[in-house]
């Protein structure tokens, strides 16, 4: 993972949104430096984009500071920015050539330049044949493809993606994945929204955890980890598994379960408990508490509420 | 950066409209037509005046009666007829087709109906005979005055040259009121022409979920003057086109299209009025493009934006339907309504000015209140593009617009 420096490059405080009478976020402060790769995670509806586009200027926060590099964002400051928002799109009806050329001009590329980086990007990711085409006649997946391109044909110093790999298939994602990785040694600093719990406990060098306009969790992953009790216990058993306050029954059936535990208790001791309480433990493996899990914890209940509805 | 990306996007915009086949489609179907109806009635005309003049030369056998003792002996027998002793007789000849036409000219042929009887030869060939009773009814006339000059007085076809004058100086009539009106015209073709186009032009990021990446690259200002100005550019090019085939049925075509001759040299471009008629273009359009833009910012779709075109191209057309008033009474209480109501203020104003009842007071009033309203609803319109395009699926509510902080 790359070394980030201390210096924050985005840095929010206390930011409140209201939308009407409607609270989004409540009070959410946090800071990304320089060069990390920082997760924004949390289930629909959580404050994510809404928070992304304020830091953006594109929605007015309600209270709060929100800056980039010190200030906030100016459009004008946008050769800097690399964004690709979670609402896809581009001009439909325009060649993608010409669309790419636009925005690399909006950038700050010449003319030129900006066509001869986008040709070169498209051969990059297989759409060379597609230069001249509209993007309304690409698949959805070759216009996020272009899209991607749009966003990072400045080399951003910082690069906030909502959702990339949504709707891309493995193939994709993992070009994807490379791209972004280029970005990040190129020195850019990543900002990323995703469902991909996996993804970002790989990707990413700290995260905050988004639920209900606050932060739930926010740190580095290990730092999350403990503060969700840090590990998880995976066993196969027989009996009935007693309540207690050192650990959840995050998931159980018939035979199986898992059990995140909520302190920093000796997994011996909890092993001894539960022989104690009669319970006839065929196999116990501990792990530390994967990001994944920790989104089922906290959201699950979110979830289960929504499904009730 | 911020005047680059305006010119980035006004190449952009312009570029992308010229090169699109459906402009070019939408935009020549005008004078293409135009082209097709100038040619049609060039043939027309040209067939028509040809068998105009094949009627008045034409020669068939005819019998005439004279009560008015005007008609000229010589003249008649010069072109085959001769006089009839009894009209029945020479109506039944006609009727029998012995003689192909009788004409019985009345006492007095300013006042009364001269009898025209002729074998039918076909529905545009039975006006030869009206024709040739009136040719030599008309050369029997000047025979009897004597002097081509007097002739030619008697038939009122006179050059005159007038001038008139207002407040001591020459005022140019006619030819001063036109040049100003042209403004007015210009209004006209470009708010029908680009309406549409201002209306839908934001609508295009909002319905393409590109308002995030563009919001995000540039200054909503710079994108909304933008399209504004190649919206302007696009108008230029269109009006041009149009005009095309005018000026070339105008310089080549006059003849036969029976243009009437317009000595261009005897209009009066008096500064005043014209400067006003411009500032009043300018005001006007500037003010029209920032509503139909604010109301395509608000609206999720084309279609229901286009609800709203339709209530702006009335206002537009409203004065028209008291145009008497406007030029005959411009103190009128619905003459100064108009005046000075912002959406009727660009017409009746342009009206006023171009027939010279619009005071200077009145002047500035009107130019003063369209270019403030219409840097107001500019600047509201890139508010509304601000937070109402960002609204990709719902009508933004005005209140919600205004209401956040900024």
């Amino acid at each position: 993972m790359q070394t980030a420096t201390a210096e924050p490059l985005v840095y929010i405080d206390h930011f409140r949104m209201d939308f009407g009478r409607s609270t989004v976020i409540r009070d959410l402060s946090f800071d990304i430096r320089r060069g990390e790769t920082f997760g924004f995670l949390g289930s629909n509806g959580s404050g994510k984009t809404t928070t992304i586009r304020a830091l953006l200027g594109i929605y007015q926060p309600t209270a709060g500071v929100l800056h980039i590099d010190g200030k906030p964002f100016q459009p004008e400051d946008g050769n800097r920015l690399g964004y690709l928002p979670e609402e896809r799109g581009l001009y439909k009806k325009e060649a993608v050539l010409d669309t790419m050329t636009y925005f690399g001009r909006l950038k700050g590329l010449t003319k030129h330049a900006a066509a001869a980086w986008s040709l070169d990007y498209l051969e990059r990711v297989g759409l060379a044949d597609k230069a001249k085409s509209r993007l309304d006649k690409l698949s959805g997946g070759q216009q996020q493809k272009v899209q991607l391109g749009v966003t990072i044909m400045n080399q951003p110093e910082l690069l906030i993606l909502d959702e990339a790999t949504k709707g891309f298939d493995p193939v994709n994602r993992r070009l994807l994945m490379d791209i972004i990785e280029e970005q990040k040694k190129a020195g850019a600093t990543v900002m990323m929204v995703t469902h991909q719990m996996q993804e970002a406990e790989r990707l990413c060098d700290r995260v905050i955890l988004l639920k209900d306009g606050a932060a739930e969790a926010y740190g580095t992953i290990p730092e999350v980890q403990d503060q969700f009790g840090g590990t998880m216990i995976r066993m196969t058993y027989s009996g009935t598994i007693p309540k207690s306050p050192h650990y959840d029954i995050t998931s159980q059936e018939t035979s199986y379960a898992e059990l995140t535990l909520t302190d920093h208790t000796d997994e011996a001791v909890i092993l001894r408990d539960l022989v104690d309480a009669g319970v006839l433990v065929r196999s116990f493996t501990t792990s530390k508490i994967s990001l994944e899990d920790i989104f089922i914890r906290v959201y699950g209940d979110e979830n289960a509420a929504a499904g009730d509805n | 950066m911020g005047r680059h990306n305006l010119s980035t996007v006004i190449s952009f915009e312009v570029v992308r409209t010229l090169t699109k086949r459906r402009f070019w489609i939408a935009t020549l179907i005008v004078p293409v037509i135009l082209g097709i109806v100038i040619g049609l009635v060039s043939l027309s005309s040209s067939a028509t005046s040809s068998a105009a003049e094949s009627q008045k030369s034409a020669k068939f056998t005819f019998s005439y009666t004279d009560a008015s003792g005007i008609v000229n002996p010589a003249i008649v027998s010069k072109i085959g007829g001769t006089k009839a002793t009894n009209a029945t007789t020479a109506v039944a000849e006609v009727k029998s087709g012995k003689l192909d036409a009788f004409f019985a000219y009345p006492k007095n042929p300013a006042t009364q109906s001269t009898k025209v009887y002729g074998v039918d030869t076909g529905i545009f060939n039975n006006g030869k005979y009206s024709s040739v009773a009136t040719q030599i009814l008309v050369a029997s006339a000047q025979t009897k005055i004597g002097d081509p000059t007097l002739a030619t007085l008697v038939q009122g076809n006179l050059p005159m040259d007038s001038t008139t004058y207002k407040d001591g100086a020459v005022s140019g009539g006619i030819n001063g009121v036109i040049p100003p009106l042209l403004f007015l015209a210009i209004f006209y073709v470009v708010i029908l022409l680009l309406g549409n186009q201002m209306l839908t032009s934001t609508l295009e990021e909002k319905e393409n979920r590109v308002t995030e990446m563009i919001l995000t690259t540039l200054n909503p200002t710079t994108l909304v003057m933008g399209k504004v100005i190649s919206l302007f550019i696009v108008g230029v090019v269109q009006m041009l086109v149009f005009a095309f085939p005018v000026i070339v049925g105008y310089l080549f075509f006059r003849a036969s299209l029976n243009l009437p001759n317009f000595d261009l040299s005897h209009l009066t471009f008096a500064p005043g009025p014209m400067i006003v008629g411009a500032l009043l273009l300018i005001g006007g359009f500037t003010l029209f493009t920032g509503t139909l833009v604010a109301v395509g910012a608000i609206m999720p779709t084309a279609k229901e934006a286009g609800q709203i075109f339709g209530i702006m191209m009335a206002l537009i057309f409203i004065p028209f339907y008291v145009v008497t008033l406007v030029v005959s009474d411009p103190t009128a209480p619905i003459v100064q309504l108009f005046t000075y109501f912002p959406y009727s203020a660009p017409v009746t104003a342009m009206l006023r000015n171009g027939f010279g009842s619009l005071s200077v007071t009145e002047s500035i009033g009107v130019i003063v209140e369209l270019f403030v309203l219409g840097a107001i609803v500019l600047q509201v319109a890139v508010r509304l593009f601000r937070y109402g395009s960002i609204s990709y699926t719902s009508k933004v509510s005005l209140r919600t617009a205004f209401a956040r902080p900024r």
